[in-house]
């Protein structure tokens, strides 16, 4: 008697652990996306090319559009150590809150290898984050400021 | 010279930790009451010293201390006194102070606690728990001394003596009154939840490992999960308000963070019931608190490290690796500890059956560890896929939703479950009595809910079906209880039943205040269900004249007007709102263009939110350009949220219900 509840317990985990074990390797393969600097996402080219990425780099200076008419955003994504830009279309949606030139950008999106260009269905700028660096305005020698 | 005064008291309170940590373990040592007490009261000279350098800080936001390079960094002339003084918390090194701060505050009240009781009872386990605390105290002083790499002190001065004209001022986001409260309030959450994480190593280090730890912890733990529940919800709340995108949780690795201890310390105050009734789950207990004073950690770390690039993406430092190393070394502490003590940790009980209340706990346990473990799995992806396959990869929003509804639909079950369930052994009486009408009633809910949606045009929504028939079913199963309980408490008294109902709460706040929370649970579940399963949006470029619908409303741009404030500058456009055709009022989205703060930012969106019941309308700009009487082009987003005035509702029964339960005597629930 001991014994089979014992057992009953342990295939009742069992299957739960497995259940969901299951449901998360299931889950992140479908929905996982690979990860891109924009000189690796280049770089990359038809590699990834009609995939889902991700693209975490810089808004280029100048490039960024704001059509209102066609409610189209169009900006161009820079690497943050090379000249590699990669383009972004994001339509449909609002501009995020603090975006702006030279500013980090986060996209999400499917990417064309001819053209270059992530088709973005999410934006997201540096949060308003509390902790960016006091880089600019103060009067400093140290540059430890700037990287904190 | 505050500033410097403000320094000295950093450096004198490593010293004031360290004499704590040392006083405290050779006094109990040695059982001698003058070295513990001299531990005690270095405890609470930390909590001066850090109180000294905190009010100096605060002096230099209020007197524009521009040599201050803190001061410079998040506040600014023009900023409102209210902002000036919440800058405490704006940026990192200030945000480490404050919470050191609280730190230590959380110090003084347990030696204080531990003072009212010993007047009656000597016991030392207080003390025990005061050596953690101080450790942890200790770490957080030497990060805000400046001494180490990629944190400088919040009290340091320009070198050479040099002063800004103005401050940078903090981030236009920042500066509203619920970015000013939602921060302090986590931090409030995280650090009371240290105490009964002090007190379980206190226990271990002292062999009291009976319930005593966690009933002397248990309002502490109670309290910090009220103020994370409220913490969490402003930050949603905060979100959906400013951020413009029309939602409230996105599953960013800072939700994350702030969610996940949450999540564990709801599995600990489920679990610890186990322990104080059946002598079972010792061990566990002590896991699961270590694990969520942990989690308080890693969320700092996995924000600030910049191993994980997030929304948030806090600005890369060195503080995640100290980070690191404390939770890695704290916890190596814990578990050479529980080796030490593994006798005393065996449980006397086994589960007796299947199904039974203490599977029920045992179930919600699991659930709500995995469902830790899920969204740690997530958040940390970039790293563990980069392990795998050298691939940096990361899962999206939808993966969450996706893999929380199955492990979330059956904790939604339990809520309802868990309180009738028999002890023991369930039996054929108990699931009669108890479950049969419940489960009936939810089915019939479900149904119903079933028969409404796809009236509206939903043909097979299985989670929405499955969860309407939960929440019914725990709803009906919560109110049962209640019902019975006030039955015989008016029989019993001879009194009425809202008399007996009163009674039966008073006489046993915990148990009844855990069943309000329940009720809280399912609430808010609805209005998770509506908000995310069927909110509509609709985007559209709109000149003055031109209208755009969503769902039955339909708005009209009419008008657009520029306002001045002390600090920003508010341009306006105004909609007006039909519902079928019929003309409700307007709406006036904004955005606010900041002068102060940081240089180049741009406006930001002031969305307008127009409550129909419990069901939003949410309308957001893009733009406003300058030629908009005479033509120019606006970009609209209009979301219909349904039920997400549930969804705070919910939680502020959850937090009512907390307060029922924290106001249940420690001393009391013993005997409970």
């Amino acid at each position: 008697m001991q014994k089979q509840k014992r057992l009953k317990v342990i295939a009742a985990s069992v299957i739960l652990l497995g259940g969901m074990v299951f449901l998360v390797v299931a889950m992140t393969r479908s929905t996982s996306m690979r990860h891109f600097t924009p000189a690796a996402l280049v770089e990359a080219a038809s590699g990834a090319d009609n995939q889902r990425v991700q693209v975490d780099g810089l808004i280029a200076e100048g490039s960024s559009e704001w059509d209102a008419a066609n409610f189209k955003l169009t900006f161009a994504v820079r690497d943050r150590e090379t000249e590699a830009l990669v383009n972004v279309i994001y339509e449909d949606r609002l501009k995020p809150d603090n975006f702006k030139d030279g500013g980090s950008v986060f996209v999400e999106g499917r990417y064309d290898a001819a053209q270059n260009l992530v088709v973005a269905t999410k934006l997201m700028t540096k949060c308003a984050s509390k902790y960016d660096g006091a880089e600019s305005a103060v009067p400093t020698d140290e540059t430890s400021y700037a990287s904190e | 010279m505050t500033a410097e005064i403000g320094q000295a008291a950093i450096y004198l309170s490593v010293l004031s930790c360290l004499w704590a940590i040392g006083f405290l373990s050779f006094g109990l040592w040695i059982r001698n009451a003058r070295a513990i007490q001299s531990g005690r009261n270095a405890v609470v000279a930390t909590f001066i010293l850090i109180s000294i350098a905190t009010g100096a800080l605060i002096y230099g936001f209020l007197t524009d201390d521009f040599s201050m390079r803190y001061v410079v960094e998040v506040s600014s002339a023009a900023q409102p006194v209210l902002y000036k003084i919440t800058a405490l918390w704006g940026a990192m090194s200030g945000s480490l102070l404050f919470w050191l701060w609280l730190l230590t505050v959380g110090g003084v009240i347990v030696v204080w606690q531990n003072y009212q009781r010993n007047k009656q009872t000597q016991d030392t386990l207080a003390d025990y728990s005061l050596i953690p605390i101080a450790i942890v105290q200790l770490f957080f002083t030497i990060l805000v001394t400046g001494l180490i790499e990629g944190v400088y002190n919040p009290l340091a001065r320009f070198p050479g003596g040099q002063v800004a004209a103005d401050g940078q001022g903090m981030n236009s986001l920042l500066q509203t009154p619920l970015m000013a409260i939602h921060p302090p309030t986590l931090y409030i959450g995280w650090i009371s939840l240290t105490v009964p994480f002090a007190f379980a190593v206190g226990a271990l280090a002292s062999g009291r490992i009976g319930s005593g730890w966690i009933l002397r912890s248990r309002r502490w733990m109670l309290f910090s999960w009220i103020i994370l529940t409220i913490g969490i919800t402003l930050g949603g709340n905060w979100a959906y308000q400013e951020l413009g995108w029309g939602g409230y949780w996105a599953w960013d690795p800072v939700e994350n963070a702030s969610f996940m201890p949450w999540l564990l310390g709801t599995a600990y105050l489920h679990s610890v019931m186990i322990q104080e009734k059946r002598n079972m789950l010792k061990l566990w207990n002590i896991l699961l608190i270590t694990l969520a004073f942990q989690f308080t950690l890693l969320g700092t770390f996995i924000t600030r490290s910049g191993i994980i690039t997030s929304v948030h993406a806090f600005a890369q430092s060195d503080i995640g690796g100290y980070f690191l190393s404390f939770i890695l070394a704290s916890t190596a502490g814990v578990i050479g500890l529980i080796i030490y003590r593994w006798n005393r940790l065996k449980s006397a009980n086994r589960l007796e059956a299947l199904l039974s209340r203490e599977s029920a706990f045992v179930l919600n346990n699991w659930l709500f560890v995995g469902l830790t473990l899920i969204i740690l799995w997530g958040t940390l992806w970039p790293i563990i896929s980069e392990a795998i396959n050298g691939e940096k990869s990361s899962v999206p929003e939808a993966f969450f939703n996706k893999v929380v509804i199955i492990p979330g639909l059956l904790l939604l079950f339990l809520t309802g479950a868990g309180p009738i369930i028999s002890w023991k052994k369930i039996t054929a009486n108990n699931f009669q009595r108890m479950f049969l009408l419940p489960l009936i009633i939810g089915l019939i809910g479900g149904a119903l809910a079933w028969g409404f949606l796809a009236l509206i045009g939903y043909t097979f929504p299985l989670y929405s079906v499955l969860c309407s028939f939960a929440a019914v079913f725990v709803i009906a199963a919560i109110f049962a209880e209640f019902y019975r309980g006030a039955k015989l408490r008016a029989k019993r008294q001879e009194t009425s039943f809202l008399n007996g109902l009163n009674l039966l709460i008073q006489r046993n706040k915990r148990r009844y205040g855990g069943y309000i929370i329940h009720i809280g649970i399912v609430i808010l579940y609805i209005g998770i269900m509506g908000s995310k399963g069927y909110f509509l949006l609709e985007s559209k470029s709109m000149t003055l004249g031109e209208s755009m619908e969503v769902g039955k409303y339909k708005l009209t741009m009419i008008d657009s007007f520029e306002k001045e404030y002390a600090n920003y500058l508010r341009s306006v456009i105004v909609f007006d709102v039909e519902k079928n055709g019929k003309r409700i009022g307007t709406m006036e989205p904004a955005l606010h263009d900041y002068y102060k703060a940081k240089s180049d930012e741009e406006p930001t969106k002031e969305s307008a939110i127009r409550h129909f019941g419990m069901n939003d309308l949410y309308v957001a700009l893009g733009n406003i350009p300058p030629n908009v009487k005479t033509g120019g082009v606006v970009n609209v987003q209009g979301y219909y949220n349904p039920l997400i005035g549930v969804v705070w509702i919910g939680v502020a029964v959850m937090v009512l219900g907390g307060i029922v339960a924290i106001a249940e005597k420690s001393e009391r629930s013993r005997e409970a």
